[in-house]
């Protein structure tokens, strides 16, 4: 290795043979491999958390899986590297990646490369590997989408060569219910550049932000101009520099139901990473050194941290501007208040034989995707802001940008590439406004990225609540009224504020009959991280909180909590009112319940569980570790009814296949593979005549985005209306070549098919050809979908549990979820998001909470200390899918997205319960709280239930 | 993050890295696996200086001692036969247990002692088993007992010095051994760990006793009054209630994000009785 000194910054040479290809790169001494792997182009090196917890770097060394952010470049001097891109035959994948495409292995595919090599290194040297082998070998790779389940079973059957599962069940349909592979898939199993950081543009800047070091401040000044002169800086901006626009990030419809409280940059601070300045210069270390160079002085202000004061006389106030719009009481640091009933409740109570009340708290947890915020902004040729950008809500952000920026909608061009995770916490436009504001200051490519760091609390997460539920009962156990009382805190700025609270009333209330439901919220601001969308959306808070007293109910009433659920459950016909009156912060609209296969979910559970037997086993009272097993449930919604929509554009092409176009956004969990399906199966194609563009505003139609679990039902039903009409139109071409009736065409496998004489066919690609060059037609057609109701999702989760009563560790054993989602278009596809939302939930209920100091700085800001759980984690998952007919929904489908996320947590509570007879009102449950509780009990009775008696 | 260095150095000798390392001109820094360094910003390192080269990965017999290399990977101690053999593979199972298999596949044992965290993973077996450190100096070579070698959090008594090797004495025949590590999850750093080893007579009399802590003070240490109260004793129910409530109170455990000073005493004098009890049963000894 020799040492080169042709310029001020030291470099050196380093030989080494990458993918089997000898390889010679100038680098500076100090780089990192996984730097100069991405630097050179191997894009399947994946940057995920610079810490070597996440494996997305994972790169092959001499054969060995070492991550790539651990090792200086120099170290691989000689050495042979394989990476992600190396790992395929041309076309021919390897076995892993084929079993990974086949068996649904791979949803955002962030971690895949990662998980590609670590296997296949793996099963290299064990070709007999268990799975539990297998789970540990993967122990180093987190996947937040997965729940691991696909990914171990893709493995496996790699391992032994096993065939592609089949689908669930006979079907009526060719394509749709049927387990087709990702169409996203191989790219990502072989690592094609797919990202937004996956591409360089000469010239490129790197942009960086000054985060706040404290949590609530008035910068009485800042002098940047040590940073401007450092060479190599480009920008440097601070309030005085930028259009004072109020408005809010939350990623929803025009207009939004949050308050506008939030400014591109403020000479006030609020949170602990809110924005100081932001830089942008040409490299990420320039980048960084100029914000040390600027000098701020800040006038500290007291900070509201804790939510149960944030309202008290003398408190400060957080938003004291006086542009801000939308907040309900700012000068008590409220940002929305929620109050609704129906029927009277006070009433209900009188009613009821029974009183049952309890608190609750969950903590704010994180989403964790992956691929951290990222966002690449350029000016086109003809000088329009493009925004490359990891988001769910490419349109959204359009429109944001374009008021905080100040220039018109039309000059904006937003591209969403594939995304690595959102989970609601892209459904924020967070870096596309400054980073937009930077290429506007300097005419250059700017990218601007959040470290693994930032993103904990520069990002968004989920609200922490408090909740107080009160329910009445008639002695039968049938519930008379239902009162839930919420505090959250929204952080530093309201985005999502009223909307995700008034979902933990509206979609958790009523999922019991009652004659009187009450849902009372007051959301304030501190001075904290900003929360957000995440999916569950105020939901996993708030069933956390009603399936815990019903838990609690039920053992009072001496009733099996099946039982007592299932008396009261909401059932097909009904009509859920509360949702009318809580809509996205206005007045919404009532749900009726069109399919409802609870019942079943409920029944077919507890089977798999094994409960009978379970619940009323004899128990070893010496040993240490005591079993459990509880249950939860809980339904979601189908996109927001009456708000929502998206549009779909079908174009024939002359060779018989067709390009959709929808402005629906997939971040990973498989819309466009099941709009494919849709599109396919409507248009009577095979999957491959599919092309499916989605997510870029210039070229596709509009869509509110990916949330509110949306995508299926809004645009797939948009797809599915704009195919009918475009195989209308094609049909009405082919019917005269034919020569037959139009209503006697049906087209099918690519084929016309004469319905009097099904031997009479055409392919449609001869039909295509015709109407491009003979008839002169484009067949081309668009569909607008909306719908006025949000048909729910239910589920019903079982979980078993050990608990460990001298370390107070508890282990998750076997976890059952079965949901009925209407039809599953994709059952491989749909139990995948079942199984990713189980694996949140259970890290929510066990390990996941941002834990703040005094002073409002986050203390475990990273995968090592925020614990997110690996594949040798995850206990057994059984998720069954229970089929139902929805009729709103395109082929009879509802959600799937969301809803299984809201159950972990109440089902291990109960189950905690079951096993040691303590009950844990707060999450999460950590071994330390459950030792500390048992020592508790051991001391003193302690009095377990706060029940408002009435005589029986 | 390295963005000042000026010069990756790898050494083929001892000597060479030990005076690139305490080369006046700059600030040099020792790289072995790397993953405890570049998880610093090393913005004032202006040299880098790799260890890997220096022919110190090894594992070899010497008698009836074992010297380890220092900058033998963790994979390498975890898969040795050898060493899954020795002392019931408490090593093995330590090395085993310290992060991902990424990390293993670059860390060192001499870097995981280097580093002195409290709650490195491969401390306490090596402490139990009497395990000494070998140091290359300038001019001379020194043998610490491991014991020593840690001063405190991130500090150890290899001052100008090179660890170049850890050297085992020969396991006390006849004994067993227990390694118990307790994490959050299943790859975790040790919020607490344990190490064991017991020696019993015929009549379940305690003639040898080895108990170290991990990440409870401020370095892994010995549990000396746990061990005394074991010595010449009849191990009964009894004497593992009074050894591990003892060995709960020779820690100085602190709070942090991961676990409060409390609960990691609760967890010593668990972790403690189990790692006991796991010796008397690999003697085949019941209690």
């Amino acid at each position: 290795m020799k040492r080169s000194g042709r310029n001020s910054t030291p470099s050196m040479q380093l030989s080494l043979r990458v993918n089997g290809e000898a390889r010679e790169w100038t680098i500076a001494p100090g780089d990192l491999l996984l730097d100069v792997l991405r630097r050179e182009g191997y894009y399947g090196v994946k940057r995920g958390c610079e810490t070597g917890e996440c494996g997305a770097c994972t790169i092959l060394l001499d054969g060995k899986p070492v991550n790539s952010c651990m090792i200086f470049a120099a170290q691989a001097e000689d050495r042979e590297i394989t990476t992600v891109e190396g790992v395929a035959h041309g076309d021919q994948l390897h076995p892993v990646q084929q079993s990974l495409v086949d068996h649904g292995g791979v949803q955002c595919g962030f971690c895949t490369p990662g998980i590609v090599l670590s296997s296949k290194a793996y099963l290299e040297e064990h070709p007999n590997a268990s799975e539990d082998e297998i789970r540990t070998a993967l122990s180093g790779h987190l996947c937040r989408c997965t729940g691991y389940s696909k990914p171990v079973e893709a493995v496996l059957a790699a391992e032994h060569a096993a065939t592609r599962k089949p689908s669930h069940a006979a079907h009526s349909h060719d394509i749709v219910g049927h387990n087709e592979p990702k169409v996203d898939a191989v790219k990502f199993v072989t690592g094609r550049p797919a990202f937004t950081d996956d591409i360089h543009i000469p010239g490129m800047l790197y942009g960086k932000i000054l985060p706040s070091p404290h949590a609530h401040a008035r910068i009485r000044s800042i002098d940047v101009s040590k940073a401007r002169a450092l060479p190599g800086v480009h920008a440097v901006l601070t309030y005085k520099d930028v259009p004072r626009v109020p408005h809010t990030t939350a990623g929803q419809a025009w207009p939004e139901p949050s308050p506008y409280d939030t400014y591109l940059l403020d000479s006030k601070v609020r949170f602990v990473g809110d924005r100081v300045a932001a830089v942008a210069a040409e490299s990420r270390e320039i980048a960084e050194e100029a914000l040390r160079r600027i000098q701020v002085e800040y006038e500290v202000l007291p900070p509201v941290l804790d939510m149960e004061h944030a309202s008290d006389p003398g408190v400060p106030v957080i938003h004291d501007e006086k542009d801000s719009t939308g907040i309900h009481d700012a000068r008590h640091n409220v940002a929305s208040v929620i109050h609704k009933q129906i029927g009277d409740v006070e009433q209900g109570f009188r009613d009821s034989d029974l009183i049952f009340e309890n608190e609750y708290r969950t903590p704010r947890q994180h989403h964790c995707s992956l691929e951290p915020h990222i966002t690449i902004t350029w000016l086109d040729e003809d000088k329009r802001l493009v925004i490359r950008t990891s988001t769910q809500i490419p349109f959204h952000v359009r429109r944001q940008v374009g008021m905080i920026l100040q220039i018109p909608v039309q000059r904006i061009h937003v591209i969403k590439p594939r995304i690595g995770g959102g989970f609601g916490g892209k459904q924020e436009m967070l870096l596309e406004d400054i980073c937009g504001a930077l290429t506007l200051a300097t005419n250059r490519p700017v990218k601007m990225e959040y470290t693994r760091h930032e993103e904990f609390f520069m990002a968004r997460s989920r609200h922490a609540q408090v909740l107080r539920v009160k329910m009445g009962f008639r002695k039968d156990g049938t519930i008379l009224a239902n009162h839930m009382s919420v505090l959250a805190s929204t952080g530093a700025y309201g985005s999502h504020s009223s909307t995700v609270q008034g979902n933990t009333g509206s979609k958790v209330l009523p999922l019991y009959r009652a004659p009187h439901l009450k849902f009372d919220c007051d959301i304030v601001y501190t001075n904290t991280p900003v929360s957000g969308a995440f999916r569950g959306y105020g939901c996993p808070q708030g069933f956390f909180a009603q399936e815990s007293l019903i838990d609690e109910v039920a053992e009072k009433l001496r009733l099996d909590p099946i039982e007592l659920r299932l008396k009261n459950l909401i059932r097909q016909g009904d009509t859920d009112e509360l949702s009318a009156q809580l809509g996205e912060g206005r007045k919404g609209l009532p749900r009726l319940i069109r399919s409802c296969g609870m019942d079943e979910c409920l029944a077919r559970g507890a089977a798999a569980i094994g409960w009978k037997q379970k619940r009323s086993a004899r128990r070893d009272k010496k040993s240490p570790f005591q079993h459990g097993i509880g249950v939860a449930c809980s339904m979601q919604g189908s996109s927001i009814a009456g708000i929502d929509w998206g549009s779909a554009t079908v174009t024939l092409n002359e060779d018989g296949s067709y390009r959709v176009h929808t402005g629906c956004a997939d971040v990973g969990a498989g819309a466009d593979t099941v709009l494919s399906q849709i599109a396919a199966e409507t248009l009577g194609v095979t999957l491959d005549k599919i092309t499916l563009l989605s997510g870029d505003t210039d070229y596709t139609p509009f869509d509110v985005g990916a949330y509110a679990s949306s995508t299926t039902i809004i645009s797939g039903g948009a797809v599915k209306k704009a195919a009918e009409k475009a195989r209308a139109s094609f049909l009405e071409v082919a019917a005269p070549l034919m020569k037959v009736p139009v209503e006697k065409l049906t087209c099918r496998n690519n084929l016309v098919i004469d319905l009097d004489d099904e031997r009479h066919t055409m392919p449609i690609a001869e039909v295509a050809r015709h109407a491009t060059y003979k008839a002169k037609v484009q067949i081309i057609e668009s569909a607008s979908h909306f719908i006025t109701d949000s048909p729910p999702p239910f589920c019903a989760t079982f979980a078993e549990v050990e608990v460990d009563t001298e370390t107070g560790k508890v282990r998750v054993l076997h976890l059952v979820n079965a949901v009925d989602c209407g039809v599953a278009l994709n059952p491989n596809l749909a139990e995948g998001q079942v199984e990713g939302a189980a694996a949140q939930g259970i890290g929510y209920a066990l390990h996941e909470n941002m834990q703040l100091d005094e002073n409002g700085r986050m203390l475990n800001a990273n995968f090592l200390d925020y614990k997110i759980l690996s594949s040798k984690d995850m206990p057994k998952l059984t998720t069954i899918l229970v089929p139902t007919e929805e009729p709103l929904g395109p082929y009879g489908a509802k959600s799937i997205g969301e809803i299984a996320i809201n159950n972990p947590g109440p089902a291990i509570a109960n189950a905690i319960y079951h096993a040691i007879g303590i009950r844990f009102r707060q999450l999460p449950i950590r071994s330390e709280d459950v030792l500390r509780a048992i020592h508790e009990r051991e001391s003193a009775a302690q009095p377990n239930f706060a029940e408002v008696s009435k005589s029986l | 993050m390295f963005e000042h260095v000026r010069a990756f150095h790898q050494p083929r000798t001892i000597s060479e890295a030990i005076r690139l390392l305490n080369h006046r001109d700059g600030v040099a820094c020792l790289v072995a696996g790397g993953t405890d360094l570049a998880l610093r910003a090393g913005r004032t390192v202006t040299d880098l200086v790799d260890v890997t080269h220096l022919g110190l990965a090894y594992i070899k017999r010497d008698g009836r001692a074992i010297r380890i290399g220092a900058t033998t990977t963790m994979s390498a101690i975890e898969q040795s036969s050898f060493i899954q053999h020795m002392a019931n593979g408490i090593l093995a199972h330590a090395a085993a247990s310290c992060g991902s298999a990424q990390t293993r596949n670059l860390a060192t044992l001499g870097g995981n002692l280097a580093n002195a965290s409290p709650a490195a993973d491969t401390a306490t077996p090596l402490l139990v088993l009497d395990a000494d450190v070998v140091l290359q100096g300038l001019r001379a070579k020194r043998r610490l007992p491991l014991t020593e070698f840690f001063t405190g959090p991130h500090k150890t008594a290899a001052n100008a010095s090179l660890l170049v090797e850890l050297v085992i004495p020969g396991p006390e025949p006849r004994t067993a051994w227990s390694f118990q590590k307790f994490g959050r999850t299943e790859v975790d750093i040790s919020i607490v760990n344990v190490a064991a080893g017991i020696k019993l007579d015929r009549a379940n009399r305690v003639t040898f006793a080895r108990i170290a802590l991990g990440a409870v003070a401020p370095r892994p240490i010995r549990a000396h009054g746990a061990e005394f109260l074991l010595e010449g004793r009849v191990l009964d129910q009894h004497l593992l209630d009074a050894v591990s409530e003892e060995a709960a109170q020779e820690i100085d455990p602190i709070d942090d994000v991961r676990a409060s000073a409390a609960y990691r005493r609760e967890l010593t004098q668990v972790l403690v009785r189990r790692a006991l009890l796991e010796c008397a049963a690999r003697l085949e000894r019941a209690l």
